[in-house]
């Protein structure tokens, strides 16, 4: 008989671990991929964009300074990518599309960061924005040309960027959006462009009438 | 004792830092051949380990339902894309990992399955090859990546390997009512 109640307590104690083990290792029953705990985690930080330099399609050079006092609706792209980018790119652009059109380039710039600046030049930059109809004043195409500067601000972002060696990465995804203070507001789904541009518009909205 | 050895020198093997950066660098191999080689090493190990400790074994895991639950319960969370990512992502986990799946799943496996008889054995074989099939499921049709340290292929390559083992088991499962195993014996 004791040893049946060993048994017994053993099992609660088996169960009791596992709650805790899942409890922990997904925040709280709240994130079982990486990427929604990181989502979660960024949205409760909203740390401030680093100072980088920026160079765009149209070669001038910057930094997110150049939107201090507006939105910034930003996605992290490589123009040799040939599936999630694009996805990633064609939703932005549904978004952009969706955002009444006094905002656009008033209140809320859109911008796409390469973070392969070896291939990604300006001119690469500049045709590839053309796929999308970006007119690279209210949404542009910019790269980080320093990798030093690039990690920063991956790392503060937290995108995960790996590259196989052969020109292609393997990457993360969203619309991060930054307000006009510089830092970090909301990262959205990227493949919920109209629940992402309901959003924005809202933030927006209030923005301005408030 | 030979048993105990080979486990222990599969186990060490496993944690050298080149040959888990390699598991770890192919979705597939760390999930169904790292993972499951720890889980080995835990069961070559579980002999010695009883006789060292037999009054433990023997009290606390008295019908093999603790152990078996607790292996369970290491099994699924490794299953989870999140636990996979943090393995790489933070030291800690990784370590956890390299604890967890053989002195909490292969070490309680081996000593948890005799105890639980036949009924017992098929209850787990069945759901076990029902959670790889959901597992399967979930990362071949999942519309996003669910791991940011592999690509979306590898992750649908990982569904597949997950539905083989779940027909696996369910083979071996089936083959027992049709098989005399005493003539083997």
């Amino acid at each position: 008989m004791i040893k049946n109640k060993q048994n017994l307590i053993a099992i609660f104690l088996v169960i009791l671990f596992g709650i805790s083990l899942f409890y922990v290792g997904t925040d709280g029953f709240k994130a079982y991929t990486a990427e929604t705990a990181r989502t979660n985690k960024l949205m409760e930080e909203k740390p401030k964009l680093p100072l980088v330099t920026l160079e765009d399609s149209n070669k001038r050079s910057y930094s997110f300074s150049e939107f201090e006092g507006k939105y910034v609706l930003m996605t992290f792209i490589y123009t040799s990518c040939t599936d999630v980018c694009l996805q990633l790119e064609v939703n932005a652009a549904e978004v952009y599309n969706s955002i009444p059109q006094k905002y656009i380039g008033e209140n809320i710039v859109f911008l796409s960061i390469s973070f392969d600046p070896a291939t990604d030049t300006p001119d690469q930059l500049d045709k590839y924005r053309s796929y999308f109809k970006s007119d690279g004043e209210t949404w542009r195409m910019a790269r980080i040309p320093n990798q030093k500067e690039l990690d920063t601000v991956l790392e503060e972002l937290g995108v995960i960027v790996i590259p196989d060696g052969n020109g292609n990465f393997t990457h993360n995804s969203a619309f991060y959006l930054a307000g006009p203070d510089g830092k970090l507001l909301e990262v959205m789904d990227y493949k919920k462009t109209e629940e992402a541009a309901k959003k924005v518009t809202d933030i927006l909205d209030n923005e301005v009438e408030g | 004792m030979k048993q105990a050895i080979y486990g222990l020198v599969l186990y060490v093997f496993l944690m050298l830092p080149p040959v888990a950066s390699l598991a770890e660098s192919i979705m597939t191999v760390h999930m169904h051949m790292q993972m499951p080689l720890f889980v080995i090493a835990g069961m070559l190990m579980a002999p010695y380990l009883k006789q060292r400790f037999p009054g433990f074994f023997s009290k606390w895991n008295h019908n093999g339902v603790p152990g078996i639950l607790l292996f369970f319960i290491i099994m699924v969370y490794w299953m989870l894309p999140r636990a996979m990512d943090e393995a790489l992502a933070y030291q800690s986990v990784e370590i956890f990992k390299f604890i967890s799946l053989p002195f909490l799943a292969g070490v309680p496996l081996r000593d948890s399955w005799n105890k639980l008889g036949s009924i017992g054995q098929n209850v787990i074989l069945v759901s076990f090859s029902i959670i790889s099939g959901l597992m399967a499921w979930l990362y071949i049709f999942s519309p996003t990546q669910l791991c940011n340290n592999y690509l979306k292929v590898e992750q649908i390559t990982l569904g597949w390997a997950f539905l083989f083992l779940g027909l696996s088991i369910i083979i071996y499962f089936v083959q027992q009512f049709f098989v005399d195993q005493s003539q083997y014996e």
